[in-house]
């Protein structure tokens, strides 16, 4: 054996996460690390960039994440879920209620595009249990890509706070109607749905309390400590962590748990909560490993045969969210370039349509050859260009920081125009 | 640019000014939504005018030419109410106070206009460093020879309506010390101070030509002086004020500098003397720094005097042009203050951070201030 084929051995599948293949991580942490402060350098890109392009790679080179490794799973829920409850906290339900519009946008983007992804799909001769589902994963943007830009490239103002509120309503959204299909299967097999309805009714009010549980825990912490102190930010990491502990053992939803908890947080008191993005530098590696792992899930290429489907789907999808979006943009109070940039910005699907897909595909086992090409395609197409759009669609509405400002010495007025 | 004629206008006219600041309602920082904001602000029909500043996180509200303190205080609630609405809607937050208490200068966004740009590049991280919030009163003068005597007359209450304003104690999440700390960046302008001791028309378009042949500046616009005159609307504008934490306050204060012009120029009780500049600087630094509590000094007399006392002295002079000028609720509150224990906004804003200890709460209780739920 030649030596880089040995080494290569040597690091396995990065994905195992055992100590004999930990050099798969560590090379793979160091990559992306540096891919990540390259694409910043150079082209000002967000470095989770990067992150994804590494991914990406180990897709095309076919080690690409396997769902159903538990300790890759568990990195990405905990990843996951830091990045959901910010999300949920972002929401702030007296916005919907003060700018009805707004929450019309919410609901009727989301809609859209269910109906506009689930009608693609049967034309072009998917089952309808796949459409239905598809429609409704379709519904939900990427919060991980949308707060990671937003966080990275420090974005403010109005598209941004709208792009926030209307990721974490359709994304709740989506997580609710998944769980909805998927009991509303369970409830109509004749075998079984004397033994699922109490599991159904339990899951979905054992989510709601232990995400408000989670959120009281947060609030009762941020007021007897600063959300911004390291040690503080170690007890709210280690809430999260037993919250999603608690979420896995009942057998609840890992997406609903934390954002639920997020949301919860922010709406039961008007009190500013400020805590460092990802809960600082631990919750940030996970953040990276995250979109490594979503990155590499699957390649353009892995499934030829969907690769249509899913352009047609995403276009569906795309055209559907920004139809809503500019219908209602006056009313709610944007301006046609506003609105231009927040249906642009709306594209990005990544670790919680993943997320979705694979427990779904878990819980229906039947339903995942139809479902899984298709999806994972999906995400692969826009997994790079997602996260690219929201960058200048942002910086198109002016929402960016400024260019540093230039060290030209300035004139007088008297000699200017 | 010339001077132009000074434009006549009634005497004792009012016009106010409020600069607010913008906030988010996720940490209160700053946010840049002075143009989401105006956007639904034109579709209401006001009194009162909504414009954007210099940096797109602060508005600022002007009233129409008023004649006394019930109809500046109409039109102030007005707007207010009218831009809490709007600010809903988008999801943004307003207040009042001289400084944003943590904001973070070098992440200010210049409001996109060629003037702002202009201004920003010429003075550079100060442009952004003046992101403070004040407020102007603009008095109405029959003749400009009258409004250069009325100007310097008042210099000497500048450090009387500083106190009675001042706002901004937290300056980028630090307590300064001072009552007023916004005025510290203001100083920092090289246009700024008090304007030069003439008292006719004609020596200040002679001054104002002088100036404008050096260069250094090309309209009235690039003098920041604490009072300078407006021609064009025939006024002298007060500039010195923090924005107050309510509306009603800073409407308490037009009318008491209404107050103060009316007794000044019927009665005439002193002539202005190039002299009682002499520890202007001074008395300003004492009126920035303890507030009421600052004492300040009469160049002519020597006399040192508390301005808690010096302004319940000047409430007895104007008490007849009070009546008159049917400004005696606004004075009330100024009596009011001048009566109670904690007096000034600023120390307001610190009792609130010494029982909360989180400057976004600060912000936060700043806004329900604001918008007229007393905190």
């Amino acid at each position: 054996m030649s030596f880089p084929e040995s080494l290569w051995a040597l690091a396995g599948s990065p994905w195992d996460l055992r100590p004999d293949t930990l050099l798969g991580v560590a090379l793979l942490l160091i990559a992306a690390a540096l891919l990540g402060e390259l694409v910043w350098r150079t082209l000002r890109w967000p470095r989770m960039i990067g992150y994804v392009s590494v991914g990406t790679l180990l897709a095309l080179l076919g080690t690409g994440a396997d769902p159903g490794a538990p300790a890759l799973r568990l990195v990405v829920d905990i990843a996951l879920a830091l990045l959901l409850f910010e999300t949920g906290a972002r929401l702030n339900l007296r916005w919907l209620a003060a700018n009805p519009w707004l929450l019309a946008t919410g609901l009727a983007e989301s809609l859209l595009a269910a109906l506009a992804v689930y009608f693609t799909a049967r034309s072009l001769g998917l089952d309808a249990q796949t459409a239905a589902v598809l429609g409704l994963i379709a519904m939900s943007v990427s919060p991980a890509v949308v707060l990671r830009v937003v966080g990275e490239c420090g974005a403010a103002g109005q598209v941004t706070e709208r792009l926030i509120a209307l990721t974490a309503l359709n994304t709740l959204l989506a997580v609710l109607g998944i769980q909805a299909l998927s009991a509303g299967w369970l409830l109509s097999d004749p075998e079984t749905w004397q033994a699922a309805l109490p599991a159904v009714a339990l899951a979905l009010l054992g989510s709601l309390l232990l995400g408000a549980a989670l959120g009281a825990v947060v609030a009762w912490i941020g007021r007897r400590l600063d959300l911004r102190d390291d040690n503080a930010v170690l007890l709210l990491l280690g809430f999260v962590l037993l919250s999603l502990v608690l979420a896995k053992t009942l057998q609840l939803s890992t997406l609903l748990v934390p954002l639920l908890a997020g949301l919860w947080l922010r709406n039961r008191s008007d009190r500013p909560w400020v805590w460092p993005r990802h809960f600082g530098s631990a919750g940030g590696m996970l953040v990276l490993v995250l979109f490594v792992a979503v990155g590499s899930a699957s390649s353009p290429l892995d499934h030829p045969q969907a690769l249509g489907i899913a352009a047609a789907l995403l276009a569906a999808r795309w055209a559907a969210k920004g139809l809503a979006v500019f219908a209602l943009a006056r009313p709610s109070g944007l301006s046609w370039r506003q609105a231009a940039s927040l249906s642009a910005c709306l594209l990005p699907m990544s670790a919680t349509a993943w997320v979705l897909a694979v427990d779904f595909a878990a819980t229906h086992p039947a339903a995942a050859p139809a479902l899984m090409p298709v999806l994972l395609t999906m995400l692969a197409l826009v997994e790079l260009v997602g996260p690219l759009l929201l960058l200048y669609a942002l910086r198109y509405a002016g929402e960016l920081d400024p260019p540093a400002q230039s060290a030209r010495a300035p004139s007088p007025p008297g000699a200017t125009p | 640019m010339s001077l132009g004629d000074f434009s006549r206008s009634k005497a004792f006219t009012l016009g106010v000014e409020l600069e607010l600041q913008i906030v988010n309602r996720h940490d209160y920082d700053l946010a840049p939504g002075a143009a989401d904001l105006l956007r639904l602000v034109a579709r209401h029909p006001m009194a009162a005018d909504v414009k954007p500043e210099i940096t797109s996180s602060m508005i600022e509200l002007s009233t129409g030419v008023c004649e006394r303190h019930p109809e500046v205080i109409a039109q102030l609630l007005e707007v207010r109410d009218v831009l809490v609405a709007c600010a809903e809607q988008q999801n943004l937050r307003l207040c009042g106070g001289g400084t944003h208490a943590f904001q973070d200068w070098s992440k200010r966004r210049i409001y996109d206009t060629p003037r702002f740009h202009h201004v920003s590049q010429l003075y550079g991280y100060l442009s952004k460093q003046f992101t403070v919030f004040g407020q102007h009163v603009h008095i109405g003068c029959p003749s400009p020879d009258q409004a250069l005597w009325l100007l310097h007359a008042m210099s000497r209450y500048v450090p009387q309506v500083i106190a009675l304003s001042a706002s901004s104690p937290y300056v980028q999440g630090s307590d300064t010390g001072f009552q007023s700390a916004r005025l510290n960046s203001v100083f920092a302008f090289p246009m700024s101070g008090r304007a030069p001791y003439t008292l006719t028309w004609q020596g200040f378009q002679a001054y104002f030509e002088k100036m404008t042949r050096t260069g250094v500046v090309e309209s009235m616009k690039d003098f920041y002086w604490d009072i300078r005159p407006k021609p064009e609307f025939g006024t002298i504008e007060v500039r010195v004020m923090d924005t107050p934490l309510g509306v009603e306050q800073a409407a308490a204060i037009a009318a008491y500098l209404q107050c103060v012009a009316r007794w000044l120029l019927l009665e005439r009780p002193f002539e202005p003397q190039e002299d009682d500049y002499l520890a202007y600087t001074y008395n300003r630094f004492q009126a920035c720094r303890f507030g009421l509590d600052g004492v300040v000094v009469d160049p002519r007399t020597a006399e040192h005097q508390s301005l808690r006392a010096q302004i319940a002295q000047t409430l007895r002079d104007v008490e007849l042009h009070a009546i008159e000028l049917h400004a005696e609720r606004g004075l009330a509150l100024i009596r009011a203050q001048l009566a109670s224990g904690h007096g000034s906004d600023a120390n307001w804003l610190r009792a609130v951070h010494a029982r909360e200890q989180y400057l976004p709460e600060l912000v936060r209780q700043q806004c329900l201030r604001f918008e007229g739920h007393d905190g």
